[in-house]
């Protein structure tokens, strides 16, 4: 369950990702009454078999739902929270609609179980390391072994978005620079499992997150700048 | 093709919630053939609503006037804070009749990916009622807390914040910040948060797991 909202007087519209459907959307009707048996089911972070009636539009109607798991301990972290809640936006931003998601589907749920595991092991690398790794599952890896207009394999200084990887000096032009530090953090990130993330200092996970997004923007169509920018 | 004036009304009613074009419709036609009184008075009682009601300047419910009718009420606990996400929930807590205290309205629920952060809500104003009393309240304390409950000028101070956001994932994060500013700022405060569990007269073979999960969680000694 990625997301779910208000509906009417006791409804409820909720996001999912499916490992055969993608992303997928449901109007939950009475979830809100507390009697409904579907209301503590559907809330975001749980994995759960939904039974679905499809609709004419893109919202079908939740008839059934099935714990698979509640992550109830991500619950006790503030933080823990935050990050499970950022990936499930993010996740449920770029995921297409009627395509199978099992990558994506999976990279959440590692996710969430290790949050769930480890609430207090919530940090910016993870959230990072996460996001890049969904640019490989969503099928837009950034490259980052070599600048992505020339070939030169040093000097590598800027992530062009619009390219989708890393430049050198020569070939920057305008594209945002990167330190060696937030170079290192995405090629560590995405060589070690979820659970060994890299912690990142400030400024080069700003670096990240800009590249990730500009990617996110330029390749998949999806503005997920934050909203104070 | 109907007159511009019940175009309008139908319209207006549309715009309201839960309410589609055929309702709107259905309204409009009542309102016509009920007398001119009642058509009045659903008129002013709409304007007067609009302009007579506000915020409570201190629980930021809703108020006719400066202080709502629950601030004003000299009978309640001014120690126990209940908070609770909009002023819809102060009615259900109202309900219950087990509730003495004041109230808090944050004014939604801290949802990061909604751009909806702490300085969105009324938590600001929360930490300094705790730490500070209400203002205008005539038993009002001030200064730091001392053993026995009250502040160092004598008047009481809040002991305890309920927190009864809703139980959803929002709700839980909101109760989480708030737990963690107060047990920061005012750690001689108890800050509980609301039960979840069964609801009263359904059948446990029909709960979902996922509040059954809860109950048990938060089960008590008997």
């Amino acid at each position: 369950m990625l997301r779910s909202m208000r509906y009417g007087e006791a409804d409820r519209i909720i996001h999912a990702i499916s490992p055969e459907h993608g992303r997928v959307g449901g109007v939950a009707r009475g979830a809100r009454r507390p009697k409904s048996k579907l209301g503590g089911r559907l809330e975001p972070l749980a994995v759960v078999r939904l039974e679905l009636i499809r609709g004419r539009s893109d919202l079908h109607t939740v008839v059934g739902a099935d714990t698979v798991a509640v992550h109830h301990r991500i619950l006790t972290s503030h933080a823990a929270l935050t990050h499970a809640q950022r990936a499930c936006h993010v996740v449920d931003r770029t995921a297409a609609p009627d395509e199978p998601a099992e990558r994506v589907h999976g990279l959440l749920r590692t996710l969430l179980a290790l949050l769930d595991a480890r609430p207090d092991a919530a940090h910016e690398g993870l959230q990072l390391a996460f996001r890049l790794k969904l640019l490989y599952a969503l099928g837009v890896p950034p490259a980052l072994g070599a600048c992505v207009r020339c070939g030169r394999t040093e000097h590598l200084v800027a992530f062009d978005a619009a390219a989708g990887g890393v430049v050198c000096a020569s070939c920057q032009a305008g594209a945002p620079g990167v330190d060696a530090d937030a170079l290192r953090f995405m090629v560590q990130a995405l060589g070690a499992p979820l659970s060994e993330a890299p912690s990142i200092d400030d400024r080069p996970a700003r670096q990240v997150a800009r590249a990730f997004e500009g990617v996110a923007a330029h390749h998949l169509g999806v503005d997920l700048r934050p909203r104070d920018d | 093709m109907q007159p511009a004036p019940i175009e309008r009304l139908v319209a207006a009613f549309s715009r309201l919630p839960g309410v589609g074009p055929r309702t709107a419709q259905r309204l409009t036609y009542h309102v016509l053939s009920r007398p001119d009184e009642d058509a009045r008075a659903l008129a002013t009682a709409l304007i007067e609503v609009k302009e007579l009601i506000g915020e409570c300047r201190i629980c930021f419910n809703l108020a006719e006037g400066e202080r709502c009718v629950i601030c004003e009420d000299p009978r309640r606990d001014p120690t126990l804070l209940c908070v609770v996400e909009t002023p819809a929930d102060v009615l259900p807590v109202e309900r219950t009749h087990e509730y003495r205290g004041r109230y808090h309205v944050l004014g939604g629920a801290l949802s990061p990916v909604d751009g909806v952060g702490p300085r969105d809500l009324r938590l600001e104003e929360l930490y300094r009622r705790v730490l500070e009393g209400d203002p205008d309240d005539p038993a009002r304390g001030s200064g730091p807390l001392v053993d026995d409950g009250t502040t160092s000028s004598g008047g009481p101070t809040v002991t305890e914040v309920v927190v009864a956001t809703n139980p959803t994932t929002s709700g839980e994060a909101t109760a989480l910040h708030i737990g963690a500013e107060l047990r920061e700022r005012s750690p001689q405060v108890r800050v509980s948060r609301l039960a979840s569990g069964l609801p009263v007269g359904a059948d446990l073979e029909h709960a979902d797991e996922v509040t059954l999960g809860r109950a048990f969680a938060g089960r008590r000694t008997i």
